[in-house]
């Protein structure tokens, strides 16, 4: 059984503190690809060390949305705000129009934010303590050395101090989620992305990857989780958000939301997963 | 190590059969009336004449040269056919179309001869040290260079866009800029891609190099053909010309394997080192590639 180390912000020097009360700040957010309207009038805050976790239907909006978080996606009209920066865009013609940032500047607004991805996207050509320390001496400019013993605090504190010297290809679906938690951890964060991080695992990976989750919860790190797991989301949320067709449909506590659901889509959708 | 190599490829089938074709030609020599003369292929192969050194000198540096120009070149026009800025695309376009659409040997024509004669650019003698570029030379080794980057590019974009893009939006999302991205991330991936068709580049620039003779570049031909003018040896001279490309581009295709070998880095399952007497069969190799979650 793999064990997950109490005080795992401890290996990146405490809690991240984002400037704001509010880290991200959504307001009517809408895209479309192509015709395809895919978020309509999105409205989601999150506040400092909330967890919110996102649930819908596939094609609902919901991994779209986290995505335009960090301007992986661009959107069409609405405004995104984490810790209080505009994400992706230069208000123009008195705050009336958006016109996309410049690279460098968009580059910047996203080493505040860590994501983890589905197919967890670690380096194949870089080690496990390489995939870890390459933003952090590339980007921010740490030392070598500085960088090394944040990385094994990170590798150890998950679990894999082991794997230190291992290739991607050479670990399991649940260690290389791991990995990819941690080398998102070494920017030192302020806001963490969760994008259905344990749909791409074999069902006995999942806790694994869950108790780190569960303990970046505990100690505090702010956090969107686009995910199934409704245990998760009982124990860990502070919210629930459920979108469909690109609507957030209802939000609330996870008691709230999976107990007397209010609207009747969130319903059904429930009734189909638990 | 050298020998395993050499069985893999059947390699010492192909040198047999080789100096079996040495042989007939050679018999076929000695019957008719043409008085064969062994020794001018044996000195020039065993010992050669310093212009034969100097010609493999300029044969190698000036292919070393221009391929790099190449893939250098390839890399930014592979970038320029995929940027998002139009005029980016339309430059790498232009440029792709017209050194892939027009024979080298026109091409160092004209901007060997044509700009010249037009009064439009004369190639320079460059000095530096110990080195003395001649025109004809630093002519050679940018025309070949910048033809070599033509057919680059494709082979770079190939290798660019077998990168998985979530490694893109892997290191997008770590705060790393686009040129942090190509560099650290997608380059060295493509890079296991863009290797062995780079090899056979390089194979090929090694021998078009010999066309730098129409320039009047004495390269490794250029001194064979002067002097076989001067000695009635074509049959020897040529043939053991062409025994040094071979001997060349055979010891290329063994470094190109040991480079291959190092940049799988990362591909393979299990990590030792000597893979033993027996090679990996196909499946155990195929397996190896995929990450273990589709299994």
């Amino acid at each position: 059984m793999t064990t997950i180390s109490r005080d795992l912000l401890g290996a990146i020097g405490g809690v991240p503190r984002p400037e704001t009360d509010v880290v991200v700040d959504a307001r009517d957010v809408n895209k479309w690809f192509g015709r395809l309207h895919v978020l309509k009038d999105v409205c989601i805050q999150v506040k400092r060390q909330e967890t919110v976790v996102v649930i819908g239907p596939s094609g609902s909006g919901k991994t779209t949305f986290i995505r335009c978080v960090n301007h992986l996606e661009k959107i069409q009209s609405g405004r995104i705000f984490v810790n209080g920066h505009l994400i992706g865009y230069r208000e123009t013609d008195g705050g009336k129009k958006l016109a996309e940032d410049k690279e460098k500047n968009i580059a910047a607004q996203r080493q505040e934010i860590g994501m983890v991805f589905q197919r967890f996207n670690l380096f194949p050509h870089m080690t496990a303590i390489e995939n870890i320390i390459e933003a952090p001496i590339h980007v921010r400019g740490m030392a070598h050395e500085e960088a090394m013993v944040m990385g094994r605090a990170l590798l150890e504190r998950v679990g894999l101090a082991a794997k230190e010297n291992v290739y991607p290809n050479q670990l399991s679906g649940g260690q290389q989620q791991r990995i990819a938690i941690a080398r998102a951890l070494a920017m030192k964060p302020a806001l963490m992305l969760f994008d259905e991080p344990t749909s791409a695992l074999d069902p006995e990976m999942i806790g694994e990857v869950l108790e780190v989750m569960k303990e970046l919860a505990r100690e505090g790190m702010t956090m969107i989780v686009v995910s199934h797991e409704m245990g998760f989301a009982r124990e860990v949320a502070n919210r629930v958000v459920m979108m469909d067709e690109g609507v957030v449909v209802e939000e609330g506590t996870p008691d709230q939301v999976f107990s007397v659901p209010s609207q009747e889509r969130t319903k059904t959708f429930l009734s189909k997963i638990l | 190590m050298a020998a395993s190599i050499f069985s893999r490829y059947g390699t010492r089938r192909a040198l047999l059969v080789g100096c079996l074709l040495v042989l007939a030609l050679s018999v076929a020599g000695c019957s008719s009336n043409y008085p064969i003369q062994p020794e001018y292929f044996w000195d020039s192969l065993f010992k050669p004449s310093p212009a034969i050194i100097n010609g493999l000198g300029l044969t190698l540096g000036i292919s070393v040269l221009a391929q790099a120009i190449g893939v250098i070149l390839g890399v930014f026009a592979a970038m320029g056919k995929m940027a998002k800025f139009r005029p980016f695309r339309f430059v790498a376009n232009l440029y792709i179309w017209i050194f892939r659409g027009t024979p080298l040997l026109v091409q160092l024509a004209f901007f060997r001869f044509g700009l010249g004669a037009a009064g439009i650019f004369q190639w320079p003698e460059v000095v530096t040290g110990p080195l003395d570029i001649l025109p004809e030379i630093l002519a050679g080794i940018v025309i070949l260079g910048v033809n070599e980057g033509a057919y680059m590019a494709e082979i770079v974009r190939a290798g660019i866009m077998a990168v998985d893009p979530g490694q893109t939006e892997a290191a997008k999302s770590l705060g790393m800029t686009y040129g942090k991205t190509m560099s650290r991330i997608v380059l060295p991936q493509a890079a296991r891609v863009i290797i062995p068709p780079l090899g056979n580049e390089f194979n090929n620039m090694l021998k078009t190099t010999s066309l730098l003779s129409f320039i009047g570049v004495y390269e490794l031909y250029n001194t064979f053909s002067v002097a076989a003018g001067h000695s009635y040896a074509s049959f020897e001279l040529f043939g053991a010309c062409a025994v040094w490309y071979l001997l060349m581009t055979t010891i290329w295709g063994l470094v190109q394997s040991r480079i291959e070998r190092r940049f799988s880095r990362g591909t393979e399952q299990s990590s030792s080192g000597g893979a033993g007497p027996r090679n990996k069969g196909f499946a155990e190799r195929f397996m190896a590639l995929r990450s273990p979650i589709e299994q």
